[in-house]
Formats: structure tokens, C-alpha cells, sequence
């Protein structure tokens, strides 16, 4: 009986659009499932000098820096998000969108250019030393510090919480906040016993983001020669060339997410967002006076250390390197970025698309394979970069005698010393984002139009070109920008697969950084910070489009 | 003879669960149209959707036109079973005007057989006025017609309809309702619709059953009208 129910199952659903995804899914799990094995693997001696006398402060220091961030993000996103959806002051409605834009500048460049601010030829200690005759102690105005790294992370990663937030805060509380505030409690009040109880999940969820960046980076902290996990992922591989050890260090940052992950699913507990249809969004209150400017200061404080400040160093810097830098390497610079961009961002689409189409029907099988597919959105680049790098030589090791017989010499390394690699790893890594932007999109046309189509006598495959893929254009289209998007800012990803010699704005951008070469840095920098805006632009339209 | 034949069906969403359809039986002959009656969460939509193989049930057998389309070894895909389908919400495609809808489901006929069956079924609906018209610009008994025309002209053995009434306005429904019957007879179809309302049924159907509301035993009992 059962075994009959399975055999129609399978006639029901197995078809080429399983197939094409089990074998997405297959590419996606196999360097993951590398990085976990070898946790039981017999270690080398590296590993116990690393082990012995750098995992201690390797972890204080990555344990330290997410806390820390992930509090001051959360204190920044929700208060922003609830001044500006709560209030109404000169300029709110610019800072409403305008507070996103800390995101469309990658740590790593926010890093370098607050760290040549403030060094001793920087803009603010020569301004202080010519202007007010200030001198100030190095120790104290250092960026390049923990310290640092905190202050840069909560600066550019905050509007994740402040987005998630602001999206909860607008249309799922208001008959909570004006049934509080009809009582008779002030506006603190609401504040403190409604909507931060209230917003926790959203809280939590944005942290969470800003947690996965954090553990992610290589940029800042390598910059500020802050030694973390995955900073040390990096020496022992280009240091030591010790692949297996490096293994290690990816299977125990891994299992910190898995913990981190664990935290999160027990603060959320079973609370979860109830999007009704029927709330009705928040009406702002008028702020006036003191309290008004007293808004405006907040929000443009962060707005210019998050997003202005920034910018025009970087343009000033811009303006002196040009003749430089905008030469015909960088628009070989500029067309490698893209086309490697363009066509990972593709690839992501196409796969997310079978994916998503098969998971319309609701199963164990789709569900489970769903979440294997979005699995390297919380996994950092560079444990992914470790477990697609083994899996390309252990490939390359298989395939030598199919090499040796087409004259290619003895055991030579080709699939992972070529581009095929870095797409591979841009695909784990940002296969989520697709995903879930078709996803939204295949549930806003829902299954009757897919049934209809079927019922006139149209397969699966006829019926999606015809009738879904039309309906979901749409979602295609926001699907890659932000995929194209966050590959293009995505560092150490890049940095560990790319083939020899090849680079891109991030990679070229963080080597001119490294060596000193601040001003050449900003062109590049811009370039990325260009792209990236279209994100936020994009987030900006979907959300004038659903408030009509 | 009989068109659609359906034997001890039986159906639950989850497992455990209580089955909302448990060992249903009856038989369809040609040119019959025929009503099953039920309350909402009777399963009337889901048995629809099981002849059509949208879903698969847990037990029984299902044959269309004297071939088994499901049964303990077999599924056939809903694309190959011969069976046409009116949508509760009609589910026209937004993005093709009334034409390219009623085309969608005659791509295997050669380019002039098309363009005949198409004329035939505006005339049908009197809708021949209306071929370059999206659905959005038709009004609610417009699309149940456009959605009519679209499900019969693949020539289907059965027609399903769920619902058929539940989006009109009342007063709509009472000239509809004859329309349909002379519709359906005209193109000598075989129909099962499913509704809530008696009247429905009354004004339309040869026959019908109901799916009773005692979930234990879901006998059906069928009436001549």
C-alpha cells in the first residue's frame, strides 16, 4: 500500500525539473558535507600549534565582535525604525529610504577610508593640527581596533535591522501602538513595553544578517589586523598552504553558526510574524521643537558617518587619482567584474527557478530540498571558498588520467585553477538570494493558473514558459539585480577562488588598500558602491509599488 | 456509457487524519451533467481536484471514458486525462487577451482547425466581440463564460466545474444558470459541477448526489431531478 502511494508520488512528481534540482542541490551540499568531514579526519601538527596557542584569541576576538555588533546594530535599527515609522520630522521621509544606503557600501571599503581619515595625514587630525592646534594621542583616535571594527560593522550593517524592522513596525502594529498609546501611556512607554516586545522577531531576524556578515568578513577585520576565525582561515591556507588545516578552522567556525543559529530559533521562540491583510499602516505623529531636531540630528548623524561622509572622502579621493586609475585596464577591470557577476547571477536564477517551480508543490521532499538549496546563505564565503576548493582538486585528482591521455602532462590542476570555481562558489553563497526573490514571486501568482493550464492538456514544462514565466518577470528581473549585486560586493569569496591573476573591483579595490594605496582605492570603491545602490533603489521602488 | 467511473475513493490530507473523502462511489454516463451537493469542508473541491489529478488519493480508482487514469499502480499526469476544468475564480491568464486564452489548449491542432474551433466557441458564449479583450475588462460573467469556452474547447470527455456561481452577483445568476444548461447541452457535453446551493443544481443538473456531512461514512446518495 504504502509502497504503492510512493510509485504514484514518483509518476505524479519525477520528472526533469526534480532531476535538474537534486543535482543543484547535490553541488551545493558536497563542499559543505567536505568542510564537516574533516572534523574527523586525523589532524596535522599545524593544527595543534594553532590549536595550542592562536584558537583562544581567534575566538575571544570573533565571539566579542559579534556581540558587540550585533547589540549596537540592534540598538541603531530599532530606534531609527521606529522614529522614522512612528514620527514625522523635517526630512523624515528622506531618511525613511535614506537610512538603507549604509548598506550599499561594503565594510571592508567603509574600513579603509575611516582608517586613512583619521590617520596622521588624514583629514581629521590635520584638520584638528592646522585649524585648533589640537594634537591627539594615536592610541586614542585609532580605528584600526576592535574598537574599530565594532564601530564600522554597527555603521554599515545596521539598516538590515533597521529594514526588518521598519517593514514590521509599518504594517503589523498599529492597533497595538494606538490601543497603547489610547491608554494613556507616553510615547517612551510605548516604546519600552509595546513595540520592542512586539518587534522582537524582526529584531532578531535583522541581527541575525548582521551576525552572518560579521562572521563572514575577511575585509575589516584582516585591515585592522583583527585575528578571528576566518581571518586564520586565510593564513593558514596562503601562509601555510595547508589546505586540511584551514578545513578544520571553516568545520569549527561552522559549528559556532550552528550554535548561532540554535540562539536564534530559541529567542524567536514561536513567535513569528502574523501578516495579516487587514492592519492598517501607522500613523506618524508630528514631532515639533526640541524633539524634532533632536530627531533630524539622530538620523542625519548616522546618515552622514554611514553614508555621506564616506562617499564624499571617497569622490575627493576619486578626483585626484583619476587620470590614473580610468585607464583600459580598469574597463578590463570593470567587463571581468561584470561578466563573471552576470553570469554567476544566471546560473543562481535559472537553478532557483526549477528549484522554486518544484517547490510549489508543498512536501517533505521540496521542503527539505529547498533548504539545502538556501543553505549558503548563512555559511561564511570562505568555509564555502575551503569546501569548494577541496572538492575542485579532489575533481581535478580523479580526472588526471582523462588529462594525462589528452596531452595535458601529469596530474595537472585545470577545473580548479579556472573560473569554473569562483562560480561554483558564488552559487552556494548567493543562491538564497535568488531563491527567495522567485520564491515570493511564484506565491504571489500562486497554483491556479499552473492548474489550468495543466487541465488543457499542457505539461509542467509548457505550462511554465507559457503561463509562469510571464507572471513572474517581475521577480526574475529583482532576483538577479540582487544577486548581481551582492556578488559584486562579496570579498573573500573572490579572494580565495579566483584564478591566478584574475581580478575584480572588490578584489582590486582591497589590494590597493593593502598596499597603501588609498587614493587609487576609490575609484573602484565607487564603482561597487554604484552598483550596489540599485539594491537599495530596487527595495525603494518594490515598496513604493506595494503601498499603491 | 459510462464517461467517468469512480470507485471506493479515499482521501486525507495528512496522515492520521480523518479522511475527508472515505469510499466514494458513482458512474457518469454521456451527456449527462450532474451535481454533487455539499457544505463547504465536505470535500467537494477536493474530489474534483483528485478526478483531475491535481491530487493523489490515498485508495480507490479513478477511469475517464473507459480508461484507468488512476488507480493502486497507476497516475496519470492531469495534462493526459482528457479532463477540462472551470476554476472557482476561472483562473484566466492575466497576461493573454480572451483569444489567446481559448488557444492555450488547442496547441496541438493545426493552425485552421484552431482558428474554427475558436470562432465556435465565441459563438457559443456569444462572446465574438470580446477576443481582444483582457480579462481584467470583462465584468465577473464575461470571464465565467471566456473561462466556459476556454475548458470545453479542447474537446475534454468530462467537464468539471467548482463552483461555478460563487462569484456573480445574485441577480446575475438566475439568467446564467439557464444560459449554462443550454450551453453545456448544445455542445453535447458530459459535466460535474459542485456547489453549495440546491438551486444550482435544480435549474441545471440531469441528476445528483451529496457527499453527506457524516465524515465517518461518506455514503452518497444520489436523486433524480
Amino acid at each position: 500500500m504504502k509502497a504503492n502511494l510512493v510509485r504514484r508520488y514518483m509518476q505524479k512528481e519525477l520528472n526533469g525539473w526534480w532531476i535538474i534540482s537534486m543535482v543543484g542541490a547535490g553541488i551545493i551540499l558536497l563542499p559543505i558535507l567536505f568542510v564537516f568531514l574533516e572534523l574527523f579526519q586525523a589532524p596535522n601538527e599545524n593544527w595543534f600549534q594553532v590549536r595550542d596557542y592562536l584558537l583562544q584569541t581567534y575566538l575571544f576576538n570573533t565571539v566579542t565582535l559579534l556581540i558587540l555588533t550585533g547589540l549596537f546594530t540592534a540598538i541603531l535599527g530599532v530606534t531609527l525604525a521606529w522614529l522614522t515609522t512612528a514620527y514625522q520630522f523635517p526630512l523624515s521621509k528622506f531618511f525613511r529610504w535614506g537610512l538603507m544606503l549604509p548598506l550599499a557600501i561594503p565594510p571592508y571599503i567603509a574600513a579603509y577610508t575611516y582608517r586613512t581619515m583619521f590617520s596622521y595625514t588624514g583629514v581629521v587630525q590635520t584638520t584638528l593640527r592646522n585649524e585648533f592646534g589640537v594634537q591627539v594621542d594615536p592610541e586614542v583616535i585609532s580605528v584600526s581596533s576592535l574598537r574599530g571594527a565594532v564601530f564600522i560593522f554597527t555603521l554599515f550593517l545596521f539598516p538590515y535591522v533597521y529594514l526588518i524592522t521598519k517593514a514590521f513596525l509599518e504594517n503589523q502594529s498599529s492597533s497595538y501602538i494606538e490601543t497603547a498609546r489610547l491608554l494613556g501611556r507616553k510615547p517612551f512607554d510605548v516604546f519600552l513595553k509595546i513595540v520592542l516586545p512586539l518587534s522582537r522577531p524582526a529584531v532578531v531576524g535583522g541581527v541575525a544578517l548582521v551576525v552572518f556578515e560579521v562572521l563572514s568578513d575577511y575585509g575589516v577585520t584582516s585591515y585592522f589586523g583583527i585575528h578571528t576565525i576566518t581571518t586564520a582561515i586565510f593564513q593558514t591556507w596562503f601562509g601555510m598552504y595547508d589546505v586540511d588545516t584551514a578545513m578544520r578552522l571553516a568545520a569549527w567556525l561552522m559549528v559556532i553558526l550552528v550554535g548561532l543559529v540554535l540562539v536564534e530559533r530559541l529567542l524567536r521562540q514561536r513567535q513569528r510574524y502574523h501578516l495579516s491583510s487587514k492592519s492598517k499602516p501607522l500613523t506618524p505623529i508630528k514631532l515639533r521643537g526640541v524633539k524634532a531636531v533632536a530627531a533630524l540630528s539622530y538620523c542625519a548623524l548616522v546618515f552622514g558617518l554611514g553614508f555621506a561622509i564616506p562617499l564624499v572622502q571617497l569622490l575627493a579621493w576619486a578626483g585626484l587619482t583619476f587620470e590614473k586609475v580610468w585607464d583600459l585596464s580598469f574597463f578590463t577591470l570593470l567587463k571581468q567584474t561584470i561578466s563573471v557577476a552576470a553570469v554567476s547571477s544566471a546560473l543562481i536564477i535559472v537553478l532557483a527557478v526549477v528549484v522554486a517551480n518544484i517547490s510549489r508543490s508543498k512536501n517533505v521532499f521540496s521542503y527539505f530540498l529547498s533548504k539545502i538549496i538556501t543553505a549558503g546563505y548563512s555559511i561564511p564565503g570562505a568555509i564555502i571558498a575551503i569546501g569548494v576548493l577541496a572538492v575542485f582538486i579532489e575533481l581535478d585528482g580523479k580526472l588526471a588520467p582523462v588529462y594525462a591521455s589528452l596531452g595535458c602532462g601529469e596530474a595537472p590542476l585545470i577545473l580548479s585553477m579556472s573560473l569554473f570555481m569562483l562560480i561554483v562558489g558564488y552559487t552556494i553563497r548567493f543562491m538564497a538570494t535568488g531563491f527567495n526573490a522567485i520564491e515570493v514571486g511564484f506565491e504571489k501568482v500562486g497554483t491556479k493558473y499552473l492548474e489550468a493550464a495543466r487541465m488543457l492538456g499542457n505539461g509542467r514544462t509548457r505550462a511554465f514558459f507559457k503561463v509562469d514565466l510571464p507572471l513572474i518577470k517581475g521577480a526574475l528581473l529583482s532576483g538577479f539585480i540582487l544577486t548581481f549585486v551582492e556578488i559584486t560586493k562579496e570579498l573573500p569569496l573572490v579572494l580565495l577562488l579566483r584564478p591566478f591573476n584574475f581580478e575584480t573591483l572588490a578584489t582590486k579595490a582591497f589590494q590597493y588598500a593593502k598596499d597603501e594605496m588609498i587614493h587609487e582605492a576609490a575609484i573602484p570603491s565607487l564603482m561597487i558602491i554604484a552598483i550596489s545602490s540599485l539594491s537599495v533603489v530596487l527595495f525603494y521602488f518594490i515598496e513604493k509599488r506595494v503601498k499603491q | 456509457m459510462k464517461v467517468l467511473e469512480v470507485e471506493g475513493l479515499t482521501f486525507s490530507f495528512q496522515r492520521g487524519e480523518e479522511p475527508i473523502l472515505s469510499d466514494v462511489s458513482f458512474s457518469i454516463k454521456k451527456g449527462e451533467i450532474v451535481g454533487v451537493l455539499g457544505q463547504s469542508g465536505s470535500g467537494k473541491s477536493t474530489l474534483l481536484r483528485l478526478i483531475s489529478g491535481l491530487e493523489i488519493p490515498w485508495g480507490g480508482s479513478i477511469s475517464v471514458a473507459g480508461k484507468p487514469v488512476v488507480n493502486q499502480r497507476l497516475f496519470v499526469q492531469p495534462e493526459k486525462r482528457g479532463i477540462g476544468m472551470v476554476f472557482q475564480d476561472y483562473a484566466l491568464f492575466p497576461h493573454m487577451n480572451v483569444r489567446d486564452n481559448i488557444l492555450f489548449g488547442l496547441n496541438k491542432m493545426s493552425r485552421a482547425e484552431r482558428k474554427n474551433r475558436l470562432n465556435e466557441m465565441l459563438e457559443l458564449v456569444q462572446m465574438t466581440d470580446f477576443a481582444e479583450r483582457f480579462p481584467h475588462e470583462l465584468s465577473g460573467g464575461q470571464q465565467q463564460r471566456i473561462a466556459l469556452a476556454r475548458a470545453l474547447a479542447p474537446k475534454p470527455e468530462v467537464l468539471l466545474m467548482d463552483e461555478p456561481f460563487s462569484n456573480l452577483d445574485a441577480d446575475l445568476k438566475a439568467s446564467i444558470r439557464s444560459e449554462l444548461r443550454s450551453i453545456l447541452k448544445a455542445a453535447g457535453m458530459t459535466c460535474m459541477m459542485v456547489t453549495h446551493d440546491r438551486k444550482d443544481v435544480e435549474a441545471i443538473c440531469d441528476r445528483s448526489f451529496s457527499l453527506s456531512e457524516d465524515s465517518a461514512v461518506r455514503k452518497v446518495h444520489t436523486q433524480s431531478l
